[in-house]
């Protein structure tokens, strides 16, 4: 049970509220990251309720809109501090996918849950993956797919990471994937869901 | 009559009987020839996308050893240079920003601000000209001037050659090989029209939030548009079902209640407006539809063919069965990732489980995409026949 009032409002996507009550605890001299800490606790309980099908995609689009405004206010007072990071994670579409739904989803929960994630954002070709990883040290790559004719530059993109010899777990996400294309891409692990992908990081940084 | 109209007549007559869910001699077979044949010819996606006349040649080869009842077309859905002509921002193709052999994409924008929603809502027409199109085009920046109209007269004459070169390929095929085409027209839910098209999906799932009375006077503002455009040009004739590629109904995208409020009854009052013209709507479903079913039962008897892409196949057979027609039951992954002895079976099990007492179209279950093997198709087509004889 959520007991913080920002938390809360957070998981009921409470949008005003929330705006309202960081703005409030900034301005008493609250720590930033103490606020960022509650939003997150919030979008944990937010990720929980999609598990479990009270929440559907638009109750996440709307989440995630929420924390982006309310990050919006805290960014600039945030600089200078380290931030407790469990760790960095690479993440992007694969090249010719220019779909981000679900991989935002996925960004969301992660970020909510304490890494620091390094987004690519989509059309990513495999060179900026391996650049990613090499300057990030991220031990955990996430790609994501919607198309299955884009199959083939994940398989490119995965190869490409191998071939750099990166100690480097590689996760994959999207509509259709499943052991099969796991398997056939070479890939470590799959989700079909956004909770599936924060339990196999939780996994590997645990 | 000659071999090929008596063959047509036969699988036309197929069809007509499934969609009214009676059982016809045969299980009908639904396909259309995908982005998955230029693997197999000498050519690249982006020519078989610009160059029409080397598309349709390429179906015309093929055609004669397919043997399906319904076509459900070749492999170039849009014509890029229509687009081109206008300076569209709405897709990427292959070849321009895109690899040669990677298939179109959508660029997803609010195109339309939610400040727009009442000036859309007074006149949707009126807005779309005058500010949806300088918004997805250079060309129109400035309606009315002379580019504008150049603009204008150049991509409504590119829709016109691109109408002229496939209505006379549509008439070689149905001619020379006897198919019967799927669909006459299309159409789209009103919700979707607003979300795919307009507002995009990030902007309607938070407009549900921050202002869901616009959204229903959208949807409702924008139902009589797709009724009409439903049964007009080629879905004039009745015989056949208007197209319905149905996307932010599929579940997860909207809530239970949600989904009932806003986005079930224009769609429910698009297909109530189109069958009450006599038109039937290809409820394609794309995705999972499991968790509606009860409601789409709803509908007037037969006003839809309910497409099965990801829905629970027996639930809909459960629910839907006896009242629409249902079309589907082939993954389309399995076409990708199956072996022929894999979809062979599959076939058999589809239809001992969903075409026993007819009102079914086999059919893969959403948009076959470059990644089939051929092979599989042709598994399909070959266990269609084997085991789809009533």
């Amino acid at each position: 049970m959520l007991t913080d009032t920002l938390s809360k409002a957070i998981a009921e996507l409470e949008e005003e509220q929330v705006l309202k009550l960081v703005k409030e605890r900034l301005e008493s001299g609250v720590d930033p990251l103490e606020i960022v800490n509650s939003l997150q606790q919030g979008m944990a309980e937010v990720g929980r309720l999609f598990e479990t099908g009270e929440y559907f995609l638009s109750e996440l689009v709307m989440c995630g809109e929420i924390m982006k405004d309310s990050m919006d206010i805290l960014e600039p007072h945030l600089s200078g501090s380290s931030g407790n990071y469990k760790g960095n994670i690479v993440i992007g579409t694969v090249k010719g996918d220019i779909h981000d739904l679900g991989k935002n989803i996925v960004v969301m929960l992660l970020k909510g849950a304490g890494y620091n994630v390094i987004d690519l954002g989509v059309d990513v070709p495999k060179e900026k993956f391996v650049e990613a990883i090499k300057e990030s040290n991220a031990p955990l790559v996430g790609m994501s797919v919607l198309l299955t004719a884009c199959q083939d530059s994940l398989k490119e993109a995965i190869d490409a990471i191998r071939a750099e010899g990166l100690d480097v777990k590689v996760m994959i996400g999207g509509n259709y994937i499943d052991e099969v294309v796991k398997e056939h891409v070479g890939a470590d692990y799959y989700a079909k869901a956004a909770g599936e992908g924060l339990k196999i990081a939780d996994e590997i940084f645990g | 009559m000659n071999e090929k109209e008596k063959l047509y007549q036969e699988r036309l007559e197929r069809y007509t009987i499934a969609m009214e869910c009676g059982k016809p001699d045969k299980v009908p077979i639904c396909l259309g020839i995908g982005e998955w044949v230029v693997k197999y010819t000498d050519t690249n996606l982006q020519e078989v996308f610009y160059d029409l006349n080397k598309s349709n040649s390429i179906v015309d080869e093929m055609l004669s050893d397919f043997d399906v009842d319904i076509f459900g077309g070749g492999p170039c859905l849009w014509w890029p240079p229509m687009f081109d002509a206008m300076g569209s921002k709405l897709y990427k193709f292959p070849g321009i920003g895109l690899d040669e052999n990677s298939t179109f994409q959508y660029n997803e924008e609010e195109y339309m601000k939610a400040e727009d929603y009442d000036d859309f809502i007074a006149n949707p027409t009126e807005w779309l000209a005058t500010n949806f199109l300088p918004r997805i085009s250079d060309e129109f920046a400035e309606p009315g001037s002379y580019r504008a109209t150049v603009a204008l007269i150049k991509s409504a004459a590119a829709f016109a050659m691109q109408a002229g070169t496939m209505a006379a390929a549509w008439e070689k095929w149905t001619r020379e090989h006897g198919v019967v085409g799927q669909t006459a027209g299309m159409t789209k839910a009103p919700f979707d029209t607003l979300g795919d098209a307009l507002r995009s999906m990030k902007g309607i799932l938070l407009d549900l939030r921050r202002r869901p009375e616009k959204v229903l006077a959208a949807c409702e503002a924008i139902t009589p548009h797709n009724i009409k455009q439903g049964v007009s040009g080629p879905g004039a004739d009745k015989r056949f079902p208007c197209f319905a590629p149905l996307h932010r109904g599929a579940y997860p995208f909207l809530n239970p209640h949600q989904w009932e409020k806003y986005y079930w009854p224009s769609l429910k009052a698009t297909i109530e407006g189109l069958w009450a013209q006599g038109k039937r709507m290809l409820f394609y479903a794309e995705g999972d539809w499991t968790p509606y079913l009860e409601k789409i039962a709803e509908l007037p008897e037969k006003s839809i063919i309910f497409q099965i892409d990801n829905t629970d196949a027996k639930k809909a057979k459960e629910i839907l069965g006896g009242r629409f027609c249902l079309q589907g039951g082939v993954p389309t992954t399995l076409l990708t990732y199956g072996t022929p002895e894999e979809v062979k079976e599959h076939v058999k099990r589809t239809i001992d489980e969903l075409a026993c007492d007819g009102g079914f179209i086999l059919n893969p279950g959403g948009v076959v995409m470059g990644d089939a093997k051929k092979e599989n198709i042709y598994a399909m087509i070959e266990a269609a026949r084997e085991y789809g004889v009533y």
